[in-house]
């Protein structure tokens, strides 16, 4: 089983966040509690620069590798997490559509592989 | 630069009148047959961009129901962009399934005739059972396309009234040069909405919703008039089109539109006691994001076009392209959304945002920022759609009343029946829809 970079092994405990498409972390912030997401962004946001400054040393092929593929879900999982953290204070839209029924299109042409 | 006292948009345009909006054209299914005839069978219909299908044999397909049509837009051989009927010559299966792809030709799955990228009749097996067979008549029946700005667009009408060009230019020519063709990473949204195609349009196009509908996320974004409230700078009423122009909170991420392009704001910062202050994780977006693109936006010059009024704390402005096309530019990424009607009380809803292709961790994580933001803020525009439909269809009113700076709405509604008049006047039918 590929853990997070041994760097980040203090997130290991949070590795479940760190799921590849906005589908499913759009899903796992729905499934979260608030508390959960306020720990979840207590624990990556101060790392947010140390995230970035590993992941843009490493090489292409590097940053393909599994584990490095994953410390950047963690991080994509703290940009969905934003609002439930900045503007709503609760997991959903407050009073939102029904994000369920909006559906991204993960196999989009021009969408980011990752 | 800004005037300070600006005219009531309504005085501006008193060819709109002012009286209450009818309800009818919301919730009557024969009012969506007339703007079938009328408006989506008669004028050009965006449908998607050119670097979809940047390789020869790409295509795609667009069900275009308020067109009665399904329209395969694919790169052909020689280079061009071609658009044809997804209806075999023969028996008139659809000749793709699919919603996209790449293909040397196009085979029906029914009898298995071919048709090459031009839409040229190549293969019918069996070929000597027919007789007198002309292949060279029986291609896939053309759709007139064009493009704008690497935008393509189809026409069902077999002899359209006037070029992509006459239709787009009176309005939106001073768009020409924005860097479309930069932004490159794409997200986007579907979903199918129980509501009137106008009825969805209308929900994005004033801003009198945004201090309810937006409170808890971008109210504060935008600028507040003098009073407190949130008005456009400018709108622009055209014979088809119309445009808003709007200004934003320089000290948000969302309102600011230089934010990521080396202007970093004074963040808001919230001491509000929860700990993690309200805006922490915009601010890191911010700082992880600068320089984070592949291209160098700080040397963009946008179009003169944009910003039209030349407000020092311009966000963005809304582009309506009749009938159902809405598109919004920043200097750092563009929004496009369609409204495809489905039937007089379903919409589908095809949004997407468009972003400079990301080159670093940081680039990516803004963009993820920026594009989770949006989506949830398009969740609260939705969030009315469904009980606006259902209320109108209570008959309990019969019309509605706006205020001036709800002028779109009131445009969107004119131009429409404008056209069912004309047409029908035009088919001999007498004017009145």
């Amino acid at each position: 089983m590929t853990a997070l970079p041994g760097k980040f092994s203090a997130l290991e405990p949070l590795a479940s966040w760190a799921l590849k498409t906005e589908t499913e972390r759009n899903r796992n912030r729905l499934a979260s509690t608030q508390s959960e997401i306020i720990a979840f962004t207590r624990a990556v946001l101060p790392l947010a620069s140390d995230i970035t400054a590993y992941l843009d040393a490493l090489s292409p092929e590097e940053q393909a590798q599994e584990e490095n593929e994953r410390l950047m879900c963690l991080l994509l999982a703290l940009a969905e997490v934003a609002p439930s953290v900045e503007a709503y204070q609760n997991p959903a839209v407050v009073d939102g559509y029904d994000s369920f029924r909006f559906r991204a299109q993960e196999d989009f042409k021009l969408r980011p592989k990752l | 630069m800004n005037a300070p006292v600006r005219k009531r948009l309504h005085e501006r345009y008193p060819e709109l009148g002012t009286a209450p909006i009818p309800i009818q054209p919301y919730i009557d299914p024969a009012y969506y047959e007339l703007e079938k005839k009328y408006v989506f069978k008669k004028t050009w219909i965006q449908v998607g961009r050119v670097e979809e299908i940047a390789e020869v044999g790409e295509y795609f397909v667009r069900d275009l129901a308020a067109c009665n049509a399904s329209v395969i837009v694919v790169h052909d051989k020689s280079g061009k962009i071609c658009a044809f009927h997804n209806v075999c010559s023969h028996r008139l299966n659809k000749v793709t399934t699919e919603t996209c792809g790449k293909a040397k030709k196009f085979f029906c799955k029914f009898h298995g005739w071919a048709y090459d990228t031009n839409g040229a009749l190549t293969g019918v097996p069996d070929e000597d059972r027919f007789d007198n067979l002309d292949k060279s008549k029986l291609g896939l029946t053309p759709v007139h396309v064009d493009t704008w700005n690497g935008f393509i667009f189809v026409n069902v009408d077999p002899n359209p009234s006037m070029t992509l060009a006459e239709f787009l230019n009176p309005m939106f020519g001073g768009l020409d040069g924005y860097p479309f063709h930069q932004f490159t990473s794409c997200f986007s949204w579907q979903t199918v909405v129980n509501c009137n195609w106008k009825i969805a349009i209308d929900a994005f196009q004033e801003l009198y919703h945004v201090a309810f509908v937006h409170g808890l996320s971008i109210a504060n974004a935008l600028q507040k008039d003098e009073k407190g409230n949130l008005n456009p700078l400018d709108g622009l009423c055209g014979e088809y089109h119309r445009r808003l122009t709007i200004a934003g909170n320089p000290k948000s991420v969302y309102g600011n539109p230089n934010a990521i392009a080396g202007e970093t704001p004074a963040m808001e910062v919230d001491t509000s006691g929860r700990g993690i202050s309200a805006r922490a994780i915009a601010a890191a977006a911010l700082k992880l994001g600068q320089g984070g693109t592949k291209i160098d936006l700080s040397a963009n010059k946008m179009p003169g076009g944009m910003n039209w009024t030349q407000d020092p704390n311009w966000a963005f402005d809304i582009n309506v392209i009749y009938p159902d096309f809405y598109l919004s530019m920043r200097p750092t990424y563009y929004q496009a959304y369609n409204f495809r009607p489905i039937s007089h009380d379903k919409t589908l809803f095809d949004a997407r945002v468009y972003y400079p292709e990301a080159a670093t961790a940081g680039g990516r994580f803004y963009q993820e920022y920026m594009k989770v933001a949006l989506r949830d803020v398009l969740l609260e525009d939705l969030s009315t759609l469904e009980d606006t439909q259902a209320a109108a269809e209570t008959g309990a009113k019969s019309e509605m009343v706006i205020q001036d700076s709800e002028i779109m709405i009131r445009h969107q509604y004119t131009v429409v029946d404008r056209m069912i008049r004309e047409g029908l006047t035009a088919d001999g039918r007498g004017a009145t829809p």
